[in-house]
């Protein structure tokens, strides 16, 4: 639901002041919201253009920061292409936040295991930062990336920053490599070959394509995991983050509402969980 | 090169073998080198070793006829490669070449199967860790697929 703002329904306008090219689709909007604008990371909200339309993302930056939000966009259809051509300075609609982010004081103790590919790295950015803040009370976090391509990968400053972090661990690998990579290559999951986790000290933290959820999933499993320490940040269609148009709707629940974050056990039987 | 006892436990791939298990390796493995670009062993290739790799950084991939490339991963520090050496026909599925001087630790095939006739507890630990290898390669090589097909 709505925070700060009285009407859930009205956007709450931004000024672009920054679009940042994280790879050759995708770009990175700072924005600058008319009023102070506080979220919980995982939490998304609906980002629109005036006169085109609307579509929703999970915001990239730290939640602590609230007066300049960062959300991060793939050019994947006609919003979103619009969005593409936005210069600093154009005025955009914030609607929200909306859902259910990650649980956050429950990894107080663990260590925490994130898989993430492609675009599903902005939600974990967002979750990384407020992991970041609280590490006094965590064991671990390592982070397991994989991008298409070197050049898809997103914040890639990220990586060398998270390894010069007490208690952080980050790695990186490609499907396809270039000449430049020297780096591992395969799929996400690879890298979980070489991760030390305590188990039963830990949760995971998966966001990324569907098959790289289901693929990361099994693989999490397979780790020795159970279903209710795997988080799933999933993505279906959100519209009006309300719980009322059904667009997101993923057996009995509505994604907008009751997520975008589960636990693997809570949606284990839905029929649409990798669709 | 020899290989130690000591440096086999090390390594991620020989965790949960005993002493006395990891002695029976250690004597019928031995340690090989390869330079940038050297062909570990190619597709086809009939194979009498089982590799682990101790460091450095190495290319898996497949050639489609006529001569077409196509590099489908790299193996890490720690892992086996080099599985059909343990199971008949003996013949490799992919080639391997050295992106890095790589130092890798090599265990004689045959003795290898010798030795898991003999003992049960190291013939299902070796083939336990051994399909563990090959069902991750067989998930990983699927998911890229779904990848590569936009699916």
């Amino acid at each position: 639901m709505a925070g700060q703002h009285n009407n859930i329904y009205k956007p709450l306008r931004a000024t672009l002041e920054e679009v940042i090219e994280e790879s050759p689709l995708i770009k990175t909007f700072v924005l600058i919201p008319d009023e102070e604008f506080i979220f919980r990371t995982g939490q998304f909200i609906e980002l629109s253009v005036e006169g085109v339309g609307e579509a929703p993302f999970t915001p990239s930056s730290s939640p602590l920061v609230t007066d300049r939000l960062e959300v991060t966009v793939m050019k994947t259809g006609y919003v979103t292409g619009i969005m593409h051509e936005l210069k600093p300075g154009a005025v955009m609609g914030i609607r929200g936040p909306y859902g259910r982010g990650y649980p956050v004081t429950r990894f107080s103790g663990k260590e925490v295991l994130i898989l993430g590919g492609g675009c599903g790295l902005a939600p974990i950015r967002s979750l990384l930062f407020t992991l970041e803040h609280m590490k006094a009370d965590l064991e671990k976090v390592i982070l397991c990336y994989g991008s298409k391509t070197p050049a898809d990968c997103i914040y890639k400053p990220l990586f060398s920053r998270l390894n010069s972090i007490d208690k952080f661990e980050a790695y990186r690998t490609v499907d396809v490599t270039d000449d430049e990579w020297d780096g591992p290559v395969g799929v996400a999951t690879k890298l979980l070959d070489n991760v030390r986790v305590n188990i039963d000290n830990s949760v995971a933290v998966v966001c990324g394509p569907p098959i790289m959820m289901k693929f990361g999933t099994i693989r999490l499993l397979e780790m020795g995991y159970r279903d209710d320490q795997i988080y799933l940040s999933m993505e279906k269609n959100m519209s009006c983050g309300l719980g009322k148009c059904g667009h997101c709707m993923m057996g009995e629940f509505f994604v907008c509402k009751d997520g975008p974050v589960f636990t693997y056990n809570e949606i284990k039987h839905s029929p649409e969980i990798w669709k | 090169m020899t290989v130690e006892i000591n440096s086999l436990k090390q390594i991620r791939f020989f965790e949960k073998y005993t002493d006395e298990q990891l002695g029976k390796i250690a004597a019928i493995s031995s340690v090989r080198e390869f330079r940038v670009k050297e062909i570990i062993f190619d597709q086809y290739d009939e194979l009498s070793e089982v590799f682990v790799l101790l460091s450095g950084s190495l290319s898996l991939g497949i050639t489609v006829p006529p001569d077409k490339r196509i590099h489908l991963g790299s193996i890490e520090e720690g892992h086996l490669f080099s599985w059909s050496a343990v199971f008949y026909p003996y013949i490799s599925t992919a080639w391997v070449i050295a992106v890095t001087p790589a130092k890798v630790i090599s265990i004689d095939a045959r003795k290898l199967d010798a030795e898991i006739e003999k003992d049960c507890d190291f013939g299902f630990k070796t083939m336990s860790k051994i399909a563990q290898t090959i069902s991750h390669r067989l998930s990983d090589t699927r998911f890229q697929l779904m990848n590569q097909l936009n699916l």
